[in-house]
């Protein structure tokens, strides 16, 4: 009886600890190397059966999936040559206003190597770590869109929180109107969908809108799409509407992904506030 | 140890192997995790399974700081909240502990049935947990998850006792 006291009691103090304070990252990575043995070891079957299914398969699927490949990046090349010129044009207005330059973001590939088997979150596991420099809150992203953000770093793995994760939000530009909003994740009706909150409920918002970040948080940065709008309900005695969007990344089977240093070293600090002048404060005073 | 009328004496278990094969029940849980279904609310938990068992058949040897430090170690490799499962598997083994003496009488069927609401409670403790800090609710799937739990109970008892059941004194015709 005393045990179950001591070790539920300890149990506890590890899960405030964890949730609250996030003080327990040096037992997680701790524990985390001592288990890296038994995942590469449960890992190896899984890896050997897939090899041997992809030996296994026909000639002309490979054949097909190639030609199909090259097709979509003759139609990216394109768009590719497109992006150089409008870059350069970018840069001289942009001197020419005397605005800043636009920030680079050096990009790093990854495989998501599975899913996080807590049916409580939305989490996949990527094979970079510490030691391939991985940042904590890296923008992660896929060919499709953004998929979410690096909340834990190991030596050897990271885990990626997904956008339709409860505790995510990402703020998101409406690519048509220009308006900002934020988008939130595991909505309880939709299976992996977003909801666009706090929009007025007569924003001029339509199904098939294009939401992409709007870099303002200096976590993401700016262009990059995330969701499609799917549905949108204007009722009459709520302020808001509800927004459901789908996310365009596949949330569900990312394979290849992109991890992007944070946009956090990069911008200016925010200035320190300056006190007030001391014969304002007399004054008020009096 | 106390087993019902008409069972076979066994031999001792051996340390080694209990401690084997709690890693092994580890390592399935990561397999069906990485190479099966991924993240479900369904698929049953095989160390809470063996847990159980061993705790039940060997409470000296495996009981609730073994349970805590396997909890703590699926924590980590599930990447949810650290103590999740080191607090569902130590209740878990508290009530195993519990009726570890009565639960032997029974036939193998009716230990299922009894071993059922102890791995309901695990697994209530663990969404109660989750729904206080904020998690999502995974699904009306997880009540699914403590009766593949119970249905297993058969299988590991039979698997997990056989070393035990071995002949005493091996000769040419009983070689193992």
């Amino acid at each position: 009886m005393s045990k179950l006291a001591v070790c539920s009691a300890l149990a506890l103090l590890f899960m405030v600890a964890d949730a609250r304070f996030k003080v327990m990252q040096p037992l997680r990575v701790g524990l985390a190397t001592v288990l890296y043995p038994v995942q590469w070891t449960a890992l190896q079957p899984v890896l050997m059966v897939q090899s041997a299914t992809q030996y296994f398969s026909s000639l002309s699927a490979a054949q097909a999936t190639r030609a199909e490949e090259q097709l979509k990046r003759t139609v990216l090349a394109q768009r590719a040559n497109q992006v150089e010129q409008l870059a350069q044009e970018n840069e001289r207005l942009r001197r020419l206003l005397g605005l800043q330059g636009r920030l680079q973001s050096p990009a790093m590939a990854a495989q998501v190597i599975y899913d996080a088997a807590d049916p409580y979150t939305r989490k996949v596991v990527i094979d970079k770590g510490l030691a391939d420099q991985v940042a904590l809150g890296s923008p992660v992203l896929d060919e499709f869109g953004v998929l979410g953000q690096v909340t834990r770093v190991y030596p050897l793995v990271s885990e990626v929180t997904l956008i339709t994760d409860r505790e995510q939000a990402i703020p998101v530009l409406n690519t048509r109107t220009g308006a900002r909003g934020v988008a939130f994740g595991d909505v309880g009706s939709h299976a992996d969908a977003l909801e666009l909150r706090f929009m007025a409920a007569n924003a001029d918002v339509m199904t098939g809108d294009l939401l992409s970040t709007s870099g303002v948080d200096g976590v993401y940065p700016p262009g990059l799409a995330v969701a499609r709008i799917e549905k949108v309900e204007r009722r009459v005695d709520t302020v808001f509407a509800r927004i459901y969007c789908v996310p365009l990344a596949m949330v569900s089977g990312a394979n290849h992904v992109l991890v992007l240093a944070p946009l956090s070293g990069q911008i200016p600090a925010r200035p320190v506030a300056v006190a007030p002048a001391a014969s304002g404060r007399h004054g008020v005073a009096k | 140890m106390i087993m019902r009328p008409g069972q076979q004496l066994l031999l001792p278990a051996n340390p080694l192997f209990v401690w084997a094969s709690l890693v092994g029940a580890l390592l399935l849980n990561m397999i069906q995790n990485m190479g099966l279904w991924g993240r479900s609310a369904w698929s049953p938990d095989l160390l809470a399974v063996v847990l159980v068992f061993w705790t039940v058949h060997q409470p000296l040897r495996v009981s609730i700081g073994a349970a805590f430090v396997f909890g703590l170690l699926m924590d980590v490799h599930q990447g949810g909240l650290l103590g999740q499962h080191a607090m569902a598997y130590t209740v878990l083994s508290f009530f195993a502990i519990t009726i570890h003496r009565r639960l032997l009488w029974f036939t193998v069927p009716s230990q299922a049935a009894q071993v059922l609401p102890l791995f309901a409670v695990a697994h209530a403790v663990e969404l109660v947990l989750q729904l206080l800090v904020g998690g999502s609710f995974p699904g009306f799937w997880l009540l699914l998850a403590p009766v593949a739990e119970a249905l297993l109970w058969p299988v590991a008892s039979i698997v997990l006792l056989v070393p035990q059941r071995r002949a005493p004194d091996p000769d040419a015709n009983r070689p193992l």
